[in-house]
């Protein structure tokens, strides 16, 4: 496979360190996400992928180390920074706001998307290519059934589903999921792995998950990560067969 | 057009009546919608944005002085029309309340309250040592002076300026829920962490709904001075604070129309009860607690509820158990008003020298027309009969509300209870 010479990955780590206190999380992690790959990390709990989602998304900012996004250093940028430059993010426990619609928890995404951060004199329901826009997500996600439900009343899978659909509507192409299908029966996570893979076309994903048949079926590359450091970075069917991380991981899951 | 027919026709009664009204309902009225204007500010705060301030009698008080050094400077010849001079406020209010707000909401929940209890209480300690700025602790005082031909000297000219500002700054604040803004508010309340990784500067975002808060806060206090024509230091105190912040919970903060009815409410009460008696600030904190305990959404909570279920209601089986609960409630508070009444004369200054005067005897005291004897068992038993009666009473009628509400709940189609200040589209 020959790559364009100007394809540069869409992100870049290069010798990040995170320490909380005396603890080193991530000991001089070095990772290539390239543009347009589904790739995924695992490891086994504890190895700080949480801590290395949290860093590329700004709510931490590395010890030391680069981050760079679409070739632009990101380490240490706040959270609504890192978003605009074009990466979005969902979380291990469902961040959804509760208490609105459906509908305007998706629209919340648009409008920052359409850049409307201070809308103070203008009518929301007269911006109708914003309201458009999140009937598509609303559409997108499968969700139109409940558009003027609460958030918080959806089922939990909905509830996932929905903040997918936030990760995207603020346009972002690099696209971080926190364990997307935890919790989900067999059932909810085959839906929900066609609805990542519907919504991430032509986009870079990045996920944590822990479910292996979701990686194969999903994801081009596979990252694994243990105690702070990449172990290896293959396609899942190398990474599968790679002994080192059968050790280190896949066997210790198996026992 | 039928949502609107409400607010029309009050407003209607609000123009109309007032003429035909004594000065002190009308300047009751003056200080009902100037209550109004400063709980519907207020609760920008807490019920859109979920930010509990506990120091808004700063923007208030700072409004009020603005207005009166504006006034001041009408009298001294600026060509200012007076109608306006509620702008004065609004102005400083945006000021200091982005100032303000910069460091209030850094931090969220109780820190937030803290940060804005402090700045109200600086504001408070300060002003009786700033002769210039806030007239030392006489206060500052002036004129409303005439403008285009009306005078401003009658109760009823400045009831129809508040009215004015006050409809104004509702409308204005009712159409913020409708912008993007708006919208944006009520996510932060939910979830502000999910605001910031969605591209929105929250603390930016937040500085600007305080500053707003703090500028129509502002509107409400420059209304007072205009109303009042002085004020002093005493306008920052935590109790003014605490005013509002009573006024719109018991109202109810999830409705964007309920501060106005516990405003209203809590001003009419003082207003027909202090003259009365002086424990009507512990009615006032009775019924508090009481609105909070049985009917946390507020008094607008109760009444959108019922509202919403107006199809759905039997009122016909309801009504018997309503009426009944109704005549506990009364029963209820007869009591209660009868124990405090007997406890705030019995500890009085008044009683003290009747009983020296007895040579430390237990003589009896009147109230309500008739005389009562300390040691006489009648005095104590009558306020406890009423008391268990009514509790009695108004348990059986609030068994019997429930089923009946618990059927029609059965009975409907579960819909979604979406809040005013929720996901209405």
């Amino acid at each position: 496979m020959i790559a364009p010479i100007n394809d540069q990955p869409a992100l870049r780590l290069s010798r990040v360190t995170k320490s909380f206190g005396p603890i080193e999380v991530i000991k001089g992690l070095e990772l290539d996400v390239r543009r347009g790959d589904r790739h995924a990390v695992i490891g086994p709990n504890g190895a700080g992928k949480s801590t290395l989602f949290n860093l590329i998304s700004g709510m931490f900012a590395p010890s030391s180390g680069e981050i760079m996004l679409n070739g632009q250093s990101i380490g240490g940028l706040a959270p609504h920074r890192i978003n605009r430059g074009g990466l979005a993010r969902s979380f291990q426990i469902t961040n959804i706001f509760h208490r609105l619609s459906v509908f305007e928890n998706l629209r919340i995404g648009v409008l920052a998307r359409h850049g409307v951060r201070y809308g103070l004199f203008r009518r929301i329901a007269r911006m109708q290519q914003v309201n458009e826009e999140a009937a598509e997500a609303l559409a997108r996600v499968g969700l139109e059934a409940r558009a003027h439900d609460l958030a918080g009343d959806l089922t939990y899978s909905e509830q996932r589903a929905l903040e997918i659909g936030m990760t995207l509507t603020t346009g972002a192409d690099v696209i971080l999921l926190d364990e997307p299908t935890a919790g989900m029966s067999r059932e909810e996570t085959a839906q929900a792995v066609e609805l990542i893979r519907s919504v991430t076309e032509g986009k870079t994903l990045l996920m944590v998950e822990h479910d292996m048949s979701v990686v194969f079926s999903l994801c081009d590359r596979v990252s694994v990560l243990v105690y702070g450091n990449i172990l290896a970075t293959d396609t899942p069917a190398r990474i599968s067969a790679n002994r080192e991380v059968q050790e280190a991981y896949l066997g210790q899951e198996a026992s | 057009m039928r949502k609107l027919f409400l607010p029309i026709a009050l407003l209607v009664l609000l123009i109309v009546i007032p003429p035909f009204m004594g000065i002190a309902w009308q300047n009751a009225l003056v200080n009902v919608l100037i209550a109004s204007l400063f709980a519907l500010a207020f609760n920008l705060l807490i019920g859109q944005a979920g930010l509990l301030s506990f120091g808004h009698a700063a923007y208030f008080g700072l409004g009020a002085f603005a207005a009166l050094h504006m006034m001041i400077a009408i009298d001294d010849g600026f060509p200012f029309p007076t109608p306006l001079v509620p702008l004065a406020g609004a102005a400083i209010g945006l000021i200091i309340g982005l100032i303000a707000g910069y460091f209030a909401t850094m931090r969220s929940g109780v820190y937030f309250a803290l940060v804005t209890l402090a700045i109200a209480e600086l504001f408070h300690s300060l002003a009786p040592r700033l002769e210039d700025l806030f007239g030392g602790e006489a206060g500052v005082s002036s004129m409303r002076m005439p403008w285009s031909g009306i005078i401003f000297g009658s109760t009823l000219e400045v009831y129809y300026l508040t009215l004015a500002w006050v409809v104004l700054c509702g409308l204005a604040l009712w159409s913020y829920t409708h912008t993007p803004f708006g919208r944006l508010t009520l996510a932060l309340r939910d979830n502000e962490q999910r605001v910031r990784f969605l591209g929105y500067n929250a603390h930016s975002s937040k500085v600007i709904i305080f500053a707003i808060s703090a500028m129509f806060t502002g509107v409400a206090g420059a209304l007072l001075a205009i109303s009042n024509e002085t004020a002093n230091y005493s306008l920052f105190a935590s109790d003014v604070s605490a005013q509002v912040v009573l006024q719109t919970f018991v109202g109810g903060s999830t409705i964007f129309f309920g501060p106005v009815i516990g405003a209203a409410a809590f001003t009419l009460f003082s207003f027909l009860l202090s003259d009365v008696t002086r424990s009507w600030v512990f009615y006032q904190g009775l019924i508090f607690v009481l609105v909070m305990l049985y009917a946390p959404a507020g008094i607008g909570g109760v009444l959108q509820h019922h509202i919403r279920h107006r199809r759905q209601l039997d009122w016909s089986r309801l009504a018997c158990p309503y009426l009944v609960a109704i005549l506990g409630g009364v029963l209820v508070a007869a009591g209660v008003v009868f124990m405090t009444e007997t406890v705030s004369i019995l500890f009085g200054e008044e009683y003290a020298m009747a009983r020296q005067a007895t040579a430390g005897g237990l003589p009896s005291y009147p109230l309500f027309g008739i005389e009562w004897r300390p040691v006489s068992p009648l005095t104590w038993l009558l306020p406890l009969i009423l008391l268990v009666c009514g509790v009695a009473v108004m348990v059986r009628a609030r068994r019997r509300i429930d089923a009946l509400w618990g059927r029609m709940d059965e009975s409907r189609q579960v819909t979604a209870d979406v809040a005013v200040l929720g996901g209405a589209t």
